[in-house]
């Protein structure tokens, strides 16, 4: 009883300062930059080739013809504005809401081609459209986006980072 | 009457406070919506400059120029071989796609032979899409290439001498034009300045862009797609593998009471009865 009773706060309390304390911030900070680095690369390795990236959203056989061009179009700088807001800091938590969004919007979009049997590159980081079956990499992408969907998870409860601009405006 | 008037003045203070304290939150509040709205504008701007700018550096489904002869709605196909064959062979190939590579290592003299026996006409796409998933130029510029030796009336000999030469998939030698036209040379007289300056001035990039979202937006997902007078025929036709036997008596079981294509002048590639073979039928005369 005793024992456990000491071993628990320091245990206890070193996670609570990542979590909570001043550590926080810094554990925010290197999240929001490694969130940024994710939506720039995304952005940017999608950006060069309109065409190929409207293909990468009509492969998923969800969206209508209409709007295959103007998502294909948008989204790659959506994700680079979404890159600029996390480097600066400004507005993290609803930044982190967007993100959070989309994400979960990827994966719902990836899971659904894995579910209907259809054989694509999600398209996540260029690329993209129709491959063989053998070369689906669903799990790994649903991962991968997960691992991404966690990252946005912590800066929408833990919006406080260090060098933002959220901190500098005093929010 | 001074225990009333102390009361008075904490409560006075408090109210000072109270109030201080609101006027801060809502501040603060204030200063939240207009980082939120900030934030909103800034994604929304995103978007649409996205859709406009993306809109206006894609190259138009439509193309401006075609190379000489190509056919179809919107001229995005090649025709090789009798125009009135009774068959049509409809061949996508992308020239870095190595499966592409190995049916025409395969099949290209069994498709020149029953070309030039009239049997079959070919329509040829020339997909681009390997460059977007391996990165690299050399599916795109290799395809600009035999649009230009379509327009030099060389695109059967060109097309066969890529294929024969081609690259590693992950390699991108077709990406670059120095090779594409280092490999013309052994075509006789398509290497000509006009066909050089067609190749490195990229001249059919709109028309290489619109072959490729024509095929982004058929039911076609693959290179080699292959179809017999509209019906795929590869790696099978129905139960039966393809092969250039199979192929031959496919074409013959649909070619069953119609009239051959006429030969020669129509065929992209004439007969050699211009120079070379009559000097060499002559020669051993005297």
């Amino acid at each position: 009883m005793a024992g456990e009773q000491t071993a628990q706060p320091r245990g206890g309390s070193a996670l609570r300062r990542a979590v909570d304390g001043p550590v926080a911030e810094w554990v925010g900070l290197a999240v929001r930059l490694g969130l940024a680095v994710v939506w720039a690369w995304a952005g940017f390795a999608k950006v060069s080739d309109p065409a190929a990236a409207a293909q990468a959203v009509r492969a998923y056989e969800i969206l209508p013809e209409s709007l295959v061009k103007p998502v294909g179009y948008a989204l790659p700088f959506l994700e680079l504005a979404l890159a600029l807001l996390l480097v600066i800091g400004l507005g993290v938590r609803i930044v982190a809401g967007i993100s959070a969004v989309m994400l979960l919007a990827f994966i719902a979009g990836i899971s659904s081609a894995w579910a209907r049997g259809i054989s694509i590159d999600c398209g996540c980081f260029g690329g993209g459209g129709a491959v063989a079956a053998s070369q689906t990499e669903y799990l790994q992408e649903i991962l991968r986006d997960t691992g991404f969907l966690l990252m946005a998870g912590w800066l929408l409860f833990r919006p406080r980072t260090k060098l933002s601009a959220d901190a500098w405006l005093a929010m | 009457m001074s225990e009333k008037n102390r009361e008075g003045k904490r409560t006075a203070r408090e109210r000072m406070h109270e109030e201080r304290a609101a006027e801060e939150a809502r501040g603060k509040r204030n200063k939240k919506l207009a980082v939120v709205g900030v934030v909103l504008a800034v994604v929304a701007a995103a978007a649409v400059v996205g859709v406009v700018v993306q809109n206006q550096r894609s190259k138009p489904d439509t193309p401006v120029a075609a190379p000489a002869g190509a056919i179809g709605p919107k001229n995005l196909v090649i025709p090789d071989g009798p125009a009135n064959a009774p068959s049509v062979l409809t061949v996508y190939e992308d020239p870095r796609c190595p499966a592409c590579g190995s049916f025409e290592r395969e099949f290209s003299a069994t498709v020149d032979q029953l070309q030039d026996q009239g049997k079959v006409y070919n329509n040829y796409h020339l997909v681009s899409f390997i460059d977007r998933s391996l990165g690299g130029k050399g599916s795109k510029l290799g395809a600009n290439a035999l649009a230009c030796a379509q327009d030099a009336g060389k695109f059967r000999d060109y097309h066969d001498v890529l294929y024969k030469n081609q690259p590693d998939e992950t390699s991108d030698a077709f990406g670059s034009n120095a090779t594409l036209i280092s490999l013309a040379k052994q075509v006789p007289g398509l290497d000509t300045p006009a066909f050089e300056s067609c190749v490195n001035g990229n001249k059919y990039s709109g028309w290489v862009s619109a072959v490729q979202q024509d095929f982004d937006k058929s039911s076609y997902k693959s290179t080699p797609t292959i179809l017999l007078n509209g019906t795929p025929i590869y790696p099978k036709k129905g139960d039966e593998e393809i092969s250039p036997q199979n192929l031959v008596k496919w074409i013959d079981e649909a070619n069953q009471g119609k009239p051959l294509g006429t030969t020669g002048a129509a065929s992209a590639s004439p007969a050699p009865t211009g120079s070379a073979a009559p000097a060499a039928g002559t020669s051993p005369s005297p």
